[in-house]
């Protein structure tokens, strides 16, 4: 590339040019800056300084977009932010100040408390790993496990996983499209990400018990592969820091050419030339072994600090834990997959299953000890010397010599314009189908509602034998969890000790493309309503939020954004629930081979955490008993915006019910003290499909029949029976009550709105009523049969 | 040399029956199918050394049979085959060498990783549509189909 020679007097034209060439993504201000920066120091920069300026300075690393500075119009009022993440996510973990947050936005993880005795810390982390899969479905997903559970043990000095998420996005695999070349299609996509979810998460032994998949036209060619995992960390081994003096040791796996521009792939828009370049492959057995070392020698104290090599690889871990005290790194030490090798893509490669660690020299022999025990390679590629400088060489030659306050603080952040989407609503009365029950027959078959066996069977979500809380529940073990409850007893080792955790998960796309604001109260909502219904204790909820969104130049874009932000704040505050952690993903938008444009919808997943006290007291959401009562607790609200029903027939009302955070957190409040008291059998959120979905699922999963009235339920003035039944108006869940408590409920309970609506009954039957007129009524077995199909 | 390992024919029906699946979902009706995995093992070994990798390591003698080389296809149509591009890390074939190392106490220079479908329809074109269309990932794998 000789341009590089030249760089320090390229045009703005020629710098673009090589930008493009070289599939940095920096743009124009960013370009001037650098080379406003190698002028001062009147030299002509090197490959290897330019890849890590833009490793650095990517997307993926930075976050550009939402830290950055945005002008919203909503009319004629503009409201400025100077640094959107830090004003609305940010401000929210700031203003709760909750104690139990222990490390929140600084390391690789988010930490909260976890347990009685204040030993131990819960890390928990969700990423997106989207333009990989939509190249490659199976390595990207596998890499996107990968390198989320490397998040948690590169968090503090390492956190032990003990559980893993997948949420899924992808095209609807029931229609037609004209596909560009080279592009996947959706079920081509679904099955390479599962597989790969599963062959990452099976091969190391974490159980893939929580999370979901979604079907949308919006994802088509820009499938979303959210990945979380969960791990525990002693309280004292959160704290980390890289000492003067101390050695680089890199560990797992080998460096190759593979994953070259992962991070700045981040920053781009796929388009049909993307090749194989960008994607990585994953190896779970190498993981498995830096997992074993690490846990080990965290123990032993045998290194001060560690992070892992994730997007960027050695550019931005090294980077990262010698921000402050420099690093000098000799890359000829490197061990290598390959030998035909640059030295700058050894230095941005991200090769996977690498850890870098900070060890003192003293220490590096017992680490070599136990590397050798676990048959895990090592290398020792320099050092961090603390003059603040990071200077990176291969044998004679220069690779990198730049200031870290450069590379850090350095990139230029533009303000992005963005203005509030309008949106046609109609609130008429929405038109009710012929046939209720066979509406319901339709919806429990829709693949946003339908069973999910077939993906979730692949998954071993029972290794570590903690998993209490599971994905398929019921008496048959095949009805739908709302949320992982997690005994982490190969963490603590404690058997005696029966503290756990739930996770679940929010996330209304359908909500956001006719209401950002209200889409992050429902999926906030819907992420506590998930936790509460498993048994958590929802006045302890951690969240994090991972948005993403098409491109960012968009300002329609950028307003949805700022919006469904706001939404994070205001519900955050209002359900006390901090953000720990989080991350986004922009530029997923791409056109068809007709030229039609496919920008994702905004899409915010809330993952949420809350400690279960007991365990062995957690909900399921399975009917149990005949002659139990059934409650639906919550108001039924006006509006079938979003609703899955609004896919299946349009109904003309796509208004948005809107979120009463107030009236929810006080319901939520007496449930969890009624729950706590003994006297819930079993309890499922209302969300997609609806009320009528809700009972369906809770019936076939309990192998019971209900007679349901729903003349009590608590309502909005003028609610239609079709809003009623398959409505998604937020805050509400359905109880089955123990008999022998219902009066103790009905005290909790009481001046909140919940109301009894039937009862569960031997009789295979589900039977809704309502003012004395019959609804539908439906065999059990033929529910089930419509929602158990096969997605692969 | 290639150690194809196959699903004994009494056990086959599951993964067969969902490849017969997938393809339709293709657009390609197949008749009958046949399934295997491929390893093909660059070593210097005798022929007893790879019949014990066959028979010890990648087979499961309850459910599996081995063969060096191919085996009797058992169908009239044409035979996939599909393997990583050599480009791409293969961390099953690097895995199984480790193995080998162990079971053999000397390690062969390469092992990858593939797979073999032997495929009984009418169109040797469609099956190639289907096939790039399910089964590959262009930017990673390549693929043969030869008529059998």
């Amino acid at each position: 590339m000789n341009e590089l020679a030249e760089f320090n007097s390229l045009n703005p034209k020629q710098l673009e040019a090589l930008d493009k060439a070289a599939g940095w993504s920096l743009n124009a201000a960013e370009l001037a800056e650098v080379q406003r920066q190698f002028r001062k120091t009147d030299r002509q920069p090197t490959r290897g300084e330019l890849e890590t300026i833009a490793q650095t300075w990517s997307e993926h690393c930075k976050h550009k977009t939402f830290s950055g500075p945005v002008a919203y119009r909503d009319g004629p009022r503009t409201k400025k932010y100077k640094n959107l993440f830090k004003e609305t996510i940010v401000k929210a973990t700031k203003t709760l100040n909750r104690s139990w947050c222990l490390s929140v936005f600084k390391d690789n993880a988010g930490i909260v408390e976890f347990g009685k005795d204040g030993k131990w810390g819960l890390a928990f982390k969700a990423e997106t790993h989207n333009h990989p899969c939509a190249v490659e479905p199976y390595g990207g997903a596998e890499t996107g496990v990968g390198g989320v559970i490397r998040d948690i043990l590169g968090v503090g000095l390492g956190a032990k996983p003990v559980l893993n998420t997948d949420t899924l996005c992808f095209g609807r695999l029931d229609r037609k499209y004209r596909l560009p070349k080279n592009a996947l299609g959706p079920e081509r996509v679904m099955r390479g990400v599962v597989e790969g979810v599963r062959d990452y998460g099976n091969r190391i032994g974490i159980p893939t018990a929580a999370g979901g998949i979604y079907f949308d036209d919006g994802y088509l060619l820009n499938p979303l592969v959210y990945v979380g995992c969960a791990g525990l960390i002693p309280v004292d081994k959160i704290k980390k820091s890289v000492v003067p003096g101390d050695l680089i040791v890199s560990i797992g796996g080998r460096t190759g050419r593979d994953g070259i521009h992962g991070a700045t792939f981040s920053s781009a828009n796929i388009e049909e030339e993307t090749g194989s370049s960008a994607v990585q492959i994953g190896h779970a057995v190498n993981e498995k072994k830096a997992l074993d070392v690490l846990m080990r020698a965290r123990d032993l104290g045998l290194y001060n600090a560690v992070t892992d090599c994730g997007a960027g690889g050695f550019s931005s871990a090294i980077g990262e834990l010698g921000s402050e005290t420099g690093a000098r790194v000799r890359l000829e030490k490197a061990l290598l997959k390959d030998t035909r090798i640059e030295p700058w893509e050894i230095w941005v490669s991200e090769s996977q299953e690498r850890m870098i660690l900070s060890v003192p020299k003293s220490k590096l022999k017992r680490l070599a000890a136990l590397l050798g025990a676990e048959n895990c390679e090592y290398c020792v590629l320099g050092e961090f010397p603390g003059d603040g400088r990071l200077l990176v060489t291969h044998g004679d030659a220069l690779v990198v010599d730049v200031p870290m306050a450069f590379l850090h603080g350095g990139v230029p952040n533009l303000e992005k314009p963005a203005v509030k989407r309008s949106v046609k609503v109609s609130g008429k009365t929405p038109v009710a189908p012929k046939d209720f029950g066979k509406a319901l027959e339709a919806l429990l078959a829709h693949p946003n509602v339908c069973s999910r066996h077939s993906i979730i069977t692949q998954y071993d979500h029972e290794v570590q034998g903690g998993t209490v809380g599971k994905p398929l529940q019921g008496r048959f073990g095949d009805g739908p969890g709302d949320a992982a409850v997690i005994w982490p007893q190969t963490a603590t080792l404690d058997l005696k000790d029966y503290s756990g955790f739930a996770v679940g998960h929010g996330f209304a796309p359908a909500v956001g493309r006719l209401d950002p604001y209200q889409m992050a109260l429902h999926s906030i909502d819907e992420a506590v309503r998930n936790l509460l219904a498993a048994g958590a204790d929802v006045s302890r909820v951690a969240i994090l939020d991972n948005f993403c969104a098409a491109s960012p130049r968009d300002p329609e874009v950028m307003g949805d954004l700022v919006q469904a932000a706001e939404g994070c704040l205001d519900a955050a505050l209002a359900y006390g629930a901090p953000f720990i952690s989080g991350k986004d993903s922009f530029y997923n938008q791409s056109r068809d081979a007709d030229g039609k444009e496919y920008p994702i919808p905004l899409s915010l997943l809330i993952s949420a955490t809350a400690p279960v006290e007991d365990v062995r007291r957690t909900v399921t959401i399975n009917f149990k008993e005949a002659g139990n009562p059934v409650y639906l607790a919550g108001v039924s609200l006006r509006g079938m915006g979003g609703s899955v029903y609004n896919e299946l027939a349009d109904t003309g009302n796509n208004a948005v019910a809107g979120l009463d955070m107030k009236a929810a957190v006080k319901l939520y409040a007496a449930l969890a003290r009624a729950m706590k008291a003994g006297c819930v059998a079993a309890a499922h959120d209302v969300s997609q499909g609806g009320l009528a979905v809700t009972l369906a699922e809770m019936a076939f999963s309990g192998g019971l029949g209900a007679e349901l009235d729903l003349s009590a339920a608590v309502r909005e003035k003028g609610l239609t029976v079709t809003e009623l039944l398959f409505g998604e108006s937020p805050a509400r869940l359905v109880l089955e009550v123990t008999k022998e408590r219902e009066t103790e409920f009905l005290k909790i309970v009481k001046g909140l709105p919940a109301a009894e609506i039937g009862y569960v009954k031997e009789e295979p039957e589900l039977s809704a009523a309502e003012g004395g007129g019959q609804l539908f009524s439906a065999c059990i077995e033929k529910l089930k049969t419509c929602w158990k199909k096969e997605l692969i | 040399m290639i150690i194809e390992i196959r699903t004994r024919e009494k056990y086959s029906e599951n993964e067969e029956t969902g490849f017969i699946g997938r393809m339709a979902h293709a657009g390609l009706k197949v008749k009958a199918a046949r399934l295997s995995r491929l390893y093909r093992v660059e070593a210097d070994f005798g022929r007893a050394e790879f019949d014990r990798l066959g028979a010890e390591l990648l087979t499961d003698p309850v459910t599996e049979t081995y063969s060096l080389g191919r085996p009797k296809a058992g169908i009239k149509g044409w035979r996939v085959e599909v393997w990583l591009k050599d480009s791409v890390t293969d961390v099953v074939g690097e895995s199984v060498k480790g193995v080998i190392s162990d079971v053999l106490g000397k390690e062969p220079k390469t092992v990858r990783f593939g797979r073999a479908y032997y495929v009984a329809c009418d169109s040797e074109l469609k099956l190639k549509r289907a096939v790039a269309g399910t089964l590959v990932n262009e930017t990673v794998n390549k693929f043969g189909i030869e008529k059998i």
